[in-house]
């Protein structure tokens, strides 16, 4: 069944649009980038981190991740889950899956995987395209970062990565970010599997991610009880992972909270489909 | 209100009026049912009752009919035979096995219902193999070949769906319920959309199917092809099964011996129903 619903989605347009659109994304911020005078420091995420983009190809994918992981990102999570099970159904063609008697937790289980596959793709794709890009510009360099946390007007605490540990600390943000996505991800699946309109589903998942950052302690400080428990809160901490020492504990709890989200909404979805009634 | 008399009041269906030890007879002599029906109830939303109490059973090698006007609940029946919805109360059995969600006796069933439904960015013939692989089953019992012919899409199977006409896309769901040469075919108004050539050869198509066997039910607001195609025939109103029986039993009594459609109007037009009950919006 997961190769069948490989060929349906490696062949549809919105997939490739969806690649190309962050790709292009992602391109273009390199070169916007590149476009700035030597010496220009980026400040990246809450801490915030200091980079100047010109001095390693590692600063173009840090920026990258920052810039999307916040919309870009949950929106793209959100078109491939909400789509799996409600595109099917807008098609009319999940009666047809089903009504030769494969089995519903097969069938869901099949467009679960290849959504997050999908959706695990396009988390990697910004920052590998970035990376390609800046190493085309910049080449293979140490990645000097500044924490603007830690740093005084006389006092610059400057870490410097070399490439090889730069490199490791940006596959774990990029893992960091996509684990960041799975309740995204989980809510708007859970969205596909009670609807039969791809948009209510898509854009439940984008809703989320927007009330997540409304309700922020950061515009609202009376909900700082809520600012632990909301599903996007937390997914720049990433960016303590180019901190020295790093600091992990709300990373850790990010993704346990992650992982509640996820389980709780695919159960749901998994509930639901097995005694949906398919009326379209 | 007459539909309600004709069933309470009226004369009862052919069916509870057919000779039963006759109907036990045949019964044994062909083995179980293909479809076995009882007390069938599907209740939606705001407590709508959409199918309400039908009983139905189907032999093999017969060809039914399903009449009834829009929302007597014949789609809906249709679906919960193919386990995509689940009864609220009642049981359907297809070839003795009770019928639920992924239940492996739906592999020897075919159908087309509420129309055609495929992925649009793939064509025809990806479509097909797309289904048939979905079944799991090898791909030399998935008689694509047949399937195909009786389609007659020509070149159009490598063209994307999206780009088939009405009649054409109605054909290859029609090809996609012949996949697997199912022992029953569920169709749900098969010639919706079909210019009067491909009418004909859909006609001609079931006769072939029947003639080796197949079983058919099929749902249809084209009387005339009922009356042609079919040997029994359900007529459904509110729900509920008002007639049935052999089509020329039913004429005769109903529609004084001529045609099938002056049966329908006598059992359902007057109803009230027939223009269409607002809470009654399920197909």
């Amino acid at each position: 069944m997961i190769r069948v619903e490989l060929a349906k989605q490696l062949t549809r347009p919105r997939t490739y649009l969806t690649f190309l659109a962050l790709t292009a994304f992602a391109l273009a911020l390199a070169v916007a980038l590149s476009a700035t005078g030597p010496g220009r420091v980026e400040r990246v995420g809450d801490i915030p981190l200091l980079l100047v983009p010109r001095t390693s190809m590692f600063t173009l994918p840090l920026v990258a991740l920052s810039s999307t992981m916040k919309f870009f990102l949950p929106l793209a999570v959100s078109v491939f889950a909400g789509e799996a099970l409600a595109g099917e159904a807008a098609w009319g063609s999940l009666r047809y899956a089903l009504a030769r008697g494969a089995s519903r937790s097969r069938f869901l289980g099949s467009k679960a995987a290849v959504a997050a596959l999908f959706s695990i793709a396009a988390v990697v794709l910004v920052p590998v395209t970035a990376a390609a890009a800046g190493l085309v510009a910049y080449g293979w360099h140490a990645l000097p970062v500044a924490d603007g946390s830690a740093s005084t007007p006389l006092r610059l605490a400057l870490v410097s990565f070399d490439p090889g540990q730069a490199l490791g600390r940006l596959g774990l943000a990029t893992a960091y970010v996509a684990a960041g996505m799975s309740s995204i991800f989980a809510f708007a699946f859970f969205l596909s599997a009670v609807s039969s309109r791809p948009l209510v589903a898509v854009a439940g998942g984008v809703g989320l991610t927007i009330l997540s950052r409304v309700l922020n302690v950061d515009y609202l400080p009376g909900v700082a009880v809520l600012n632990g428990y909301m599903p996007n809160n937390d997914v720049d901490l990433w960016q303590h992972l180019f901190q020295q020492p790093v600091e992990s504990a709300g990373m850790l709890h990010f993704l346990v909270l992650q992982a509640v989200y996820s389980a709780t909404f695919l159960a749901l979805a998994w509930w639901w489909f097995l005694r949906k009634d398919v009326l379209e | 209100m007459a539909l309600r008399n004709l069933t309470v009041a009226g004369p009862p269906p052919l069916a509870a009026v057919a000779d039963h030890s006759t109907r036990r007879e045949v019964s044994s002599a062909r083995g179980a049912p293909v479809v076995r029906i009882e007390g069938l109830v599907k209740r939606l939303r705001r407590g709508v009752i959409a199918v309400d109490g039908v009983d139905l059973e189907i032999r093999k090698g017969e060809v039914w009919g399903l009449a009834g006007p829009n929302g007597s609940g014949k789609t809906l029946t249709l679906k919960m035979l193919l386990g995509l919805v689940r009864p609220t109360a009642g049981k359907v059995f297809l070839f003795g096995e009770p019928v639920r969600p992924g239940a492996r006796v739906l592999g020897r069933v075919g159908a087309l219902v509420d129309g055609p439904g495929f992925v649009p960015h793939l064509s025809g013939l990806d479509n097909l193999r797309l289904a048939w692989r979905l079944t799991r089953r090898p791909a030399d019992e998935a008689g694509l070949e047949p399937a195909l012919d009786y389609a007659a899409l020509g070149e159009a199977l490598h063209r994307p769906y999206s780009t088939y006409s009405h009649g054409m896309r109605y054909r290859l769901g029609f090809a996609q319920a012949l996949l697997g040469r199912p022992e029953l075919l569920i169709l749900d108004e098969p010639v919706t959309g079909l210019d009067p050539l491909h009418v004909r050869q859909l006609r001609a198509a079931l006769a072939e199917l029947v003639a080796r066997g197949t079983t058919v039910l099929m749902s249809s607001h084209v009387l005339g092809d009922v009356q042609e195609t079919c040997t029994h025939v359900a007529v459904m109103q509110q729900g509920r099964v008002v007639a049935s029986g052999r089509v020329p039993d039913l004429v005769a009594r109903f529609g004084a011996g001529s045609s099938l459609e002056e049966a329908y109007v006598e059992l359902v037009a007057g109803s009230g129903a027939a223009a269409g009950d607002p809470g009654r919006s399920a197909k």
